[in-house]
């Protein structure tokens, strides 16, 4: 089993609180089940007797997991609970026992061809979530970054990795590397910090050099944001969590910003899922549940408009609560526009 | 009451449930259960790890306020079903395990943060919030609780109260009861109280202490109202080497005699120096390792700091100075991740004992005469952690490399080495125990420790609780 090869991840975490409080889904259900611990547990069960792999409540758990990987940049260790749960989700779909809505969600995501348009040196991929456009996003970095190529057509892999359908995932990576070959590009810039991590790790180009939207926007020709007014900070999990980019965070400070961070402190994931993004479709009443709690922090803090690099998380916000005034940083940026 | 899922009154009592706290906040599913069957105490984690099952609750149920905790305990009276309190569930004492089913009573849902009051320097919060959680909240207003301990992480303040908890600065700031002004409180009946606003009164006794350290046992703690502090200007640590245990603990005790007024002291035996100090800290010396901090306004601070480090050089070996110091209070919580910690395979207990000055280097000896005698293989260490004006506490530990794999042979192990040791050290003067309570690992010794002021203890218990549904079978009380 996939899940066999994180037997340090099961042996450290299930009897280990000390994350506990990074928990994101957890802190918006208060479900043990919820935390890596309660994650560790039921994959030990698993371990000890695979036929509880066919558990309908342990595969709910294991899909239900919001893989922020707040817990994993805080261990001291950096035991690798995301992989875990990732395994698990692998093992589910390879054994045959993944639930009909995951399955034809997956299938959603294989059939997809990518095309490529424009004219420029860099290759621009601004498919930003799971399932909306957000079109404000692309024309807000196009219209600081104009001389580019576009790759259009869809998710290049990482949903299916994370609803577990690994070779299908592999088999839509290598058409969207086919397509950026043939765009003669030698970099790839990306909205999607999810896209930007597949990119950077199961769906690595040889030759490719991949970019996140704001390393690209740091070196261009901008002016000041700060007729935005005060902003209000949330990282992406991807970015930061998986990924260690701060780019984000140093363009707000190029850009004039007023920027405070989000909540009381800079370890929470406020991302609301972000790291399990299919979760919006399969789980939307736990998305809700994860706005509320940021919704809620925003509200005791008066936060006034959000910031965010994250397509997915200002998608799950401005659904979830539209009273919010949510920007992606893409927008920030084509504001200081000179 | 066991209660079978497949009978109709499980479906009855499940349905009641939800009409207090909604579908979503009653769960009955396989993974809630389990992470539900253990908590931080040894025994249901070697169950586990050896296939076996441990006794889970019948329903989860997440209440968001003190009514719907009320209407709950009505419901579990009517039905005279036990409820098992559950905070963070980090307890080590098997306090929160939910050994007859029926209820388990998770606070997490209580997590709000209702009032910073700075003219009084007080904090009110909802008692299911993760203290990590509060401390973050307090300090972005300015402030500190100034609770930190190793389960900040995972542990709820009502948790804390619950287990009369300590943090690291316990010498300056005091344990919760010395933290806390006021608490709101579900009784077993239902009845929704509060103490009196402020700790120091002479309106008679302190109902506050009844409830501080009653593990759940006499009633539900929704909300309290706790003292914050300014953040210190400055704190320093400064950290010794003794050439063995009772040098070093002379040097604290005259620290503490001289009425100086550290925030932490912290004294490692020699067995914990060459292991725990050197896996951790990479400091790597023979001897007893000694470290110490003061916080607050800078003069003050260096004040004290510069008589407590002339104590330490009458007798030190080695000064470690303040990079010594100050690594531990920077790795301070490093000690309590795996692989830093103990884990499976390994059987480990923490013999948190409390006592005089006078007593407390008699009671180290005697638990380890004790472990030694009961199980040879064992590994003793300790060190000493919450420095009051009259004495401290020990938290000595045992660790057993390769513990039987029988599940049932190993508990039985387990359970005689603590029973010989506690004993030992109540023999010597020590007090069970200093902040990890009692649960249901110490509960046959609670009679013993007290002798006849228990049945006062048992007389309050059966007079909140006359239907025995709270936490049965915890802190000595009658099981189901």
């Amino acid at each position: 089993m996939n899940m066999e090869k994180y037997l340090d991840v099961i042996n450290a975490c299930r009897f280990c609180f000390m994350c506990r409080h990074l928990a994101t889904l957890a802190a918006a259900t208060g479900k043990e089940a919820d935390t890596p611990r309660g994650h560790a547990l039921i994959a030990d069960r698993i371990r000890m007797d695979k036929a509880e792999l066919s558990n309908p409540d342990y595969i709910r758990s294991i899909y239900q997991a919001e893989l922020s990987g707040a817990c994993r940049k805080h261990c001291v260790s950096s035991y690798n609970e995301v992989g875990l749960m990732l395994a698990l989700r692998q093992d589910i779909v390879e054994a045959g026992l993944a639930p009909a809505a995951v399955s034809e969600l997956a299938k959603e995501f294989m059939d997809v061809q990518f095309k490529v348009s424009g004219d420029g040196d860099m290759l621009y991929y601004p498919h930003p979530c799971i399932e909306t456009h957000q079109p404000e996003i692309a024309k807000a970095f196009l219209s600081v970054v104009p001389n580019v190529k576009v790759v259009e057509g869809g998710d290049c892999g990482k949903v299916l990795q994370i609803l577990g359908f690994v070779k299908e995932s592999q088999a839509v990576a290598v058409r969207f590397q086919a397509a950026v070959k043939a765009s003669g590009c030698k970099t790839i810039v990306v909205s999607n910090p999810a896209a930007y991590d597949f990119l950077k790790t199961d769906g690595a180009i040889d030759g490719i050099t991949v970019l996140h939207s704001s390393e690209v926007l740091l070196k261009a020709q901008l002016g000041s944001a700060a007729k935005l007014g005060k902003l209000t900070f949330i990282n992406s999990d991807f970015l930061r969590n998986y990924q260690d980019c701060h780019a984000p965070k140093e363009l707000l400070a190029k850009l004039g910003c007023e920027v405070e961070g989000f909540g009381a402190n800079c370890e929470d994931s406020y991302a609301c899922g972000e790291g399990s993004m299919p979760g919006i479709r399969l789980f939307p009443e736990l998305t809700r549940k994860m706005v509320a709690h940021v919704a809620g922090i925003a509200k005791r803090f008066q936060v006034e408009a959000i910031v965010t690099p994250s397509p997915f998380t200002k998608h799950a916000l401005m659904t979830y609560a539209p009273e919010l005034k949510v920007l992606a940083i893409e927008e920030v940026a084509a504001a200081a526009k000179l | 009451m066991l209660i079978s899922r497949q009978s109709y009154s499980y479906e009855m009592l499940r349905s009641e449930l939800t009409w207090v706290v909604g579908d979503d906040n009653v769960q009955t599913d396989c993974s809630e259960k389990l992470a539900h069957s253990i908590d931080y105490y040894w025994v249901p984690e070697v169950w586990h790890d050896r296939g076996l099952k441990p006794q889970t609750p019948t329903f989860i149920v997440h209440p968001g306020s003190a009514e719907e905790v009320a209407e709950i305990l009505k419901i579990a009276n009517t039905h005279k079903i036990p409820v098992t309190p559950w905070g963070g569930g980090s307890g080590s004492q098997g306090g929160a395990l939910p050994m007859y089913g029926g209820i388990c009573l998770d606070t997490k849902r209580l997590n709000k943060v209702l009032e910073i009051d700075p003219v009084s320097l007080t904090v009110t919060a909802e008692a299911g919030i993760i203290m990590q959680h509060l401390e973050w909240e307090v300090q972005k207003a300015g402030f500190s609780t100034m609770h930190f301990p190793a389960s900040i992480a995972c542990a709820t303040l009502g948790g804390f109260i619950a287990h009369r908890g300590t943090g690291v600065l316990s010498t300056r700031y005091g344990k919760i009861e010395d933290m806390i002004m006021s608490m709101e409180v579900v009784t077993p009946t239902g009845e929704i109280i509060n103490t009196l606003p402020v700790p120091r009164h002479a309106s008679g006794p302190d109902l506050a202490q009844v409830f501080l350290g009653s593990e759940g046992t006499l009633g539900v703690v929704t909300k309290a109202t706790m003292k914050i502090h300014p953040l210190p200007a400055v704190r320093k640590f400064h950290a010794y080497l003794f050439s063995d245990l009772h040098s070093g603990m002379v040097a604290g005790e005259k620290l503490m005699a001289r009425r100086l007024a550290p925030s932490v002291i912290r004294l490692y035996d020699h067995a914990s120096t060459i292991s725990i100090i050197k896996r951790v800290l990479g400091i790597e010396r023979k001897g007893a390792y000694l470290v110490f901090g003061f916080d607050g306004e800078e003069d003050i601070v260096d004040l004290q700091m510069k008589k407590a480090v002339a104590i330490c050089e009458e007798t030190a070996v080695e000064d470690l100075g303040t990079e010594g110091g100050q690594t531990w209070w920077d790795q301070r919580y490093k000690f309590y991740y795996p692989p830093y910690t103990f884990q499976m395979p390994q059987a480990f207990g923490t013999l948190d004992t409390v006592a005089t000055f006078a007593n407390i280097e008699n009671v180290y000896w005697s638990m380890k005469d004790a472990v030694k005698e009961h199980c040879p293989e064992a590994n003793y260490i300790g060190h000493f952690s919450h420095w009051y004006d009259w004495g401290c506490m020990l938290y000595a530990r045992f660790i057993i490399e390769k513990p039987p794999q029988d599940a049932a042979v190993a508990v039985a192990l387990y359970n005689r080495i603590w029973d010989a040791a506690i004993r030992a050290a109540i023999k010597n003067g020590g007090v069970i125990n200093e902040h990890h309570g009692v649960g249901l690992k110490l509960g046959r010794i609670m009679r013993d420790l007290y002798g006849p002021a228990f049945n006062v203890l048992e007389g309050i218990k059966k007079t909140l609780d006359p239907n025995n549904i709270m936490n049965p079978g915890k802190m000595g009380f009658q099981g189901v």
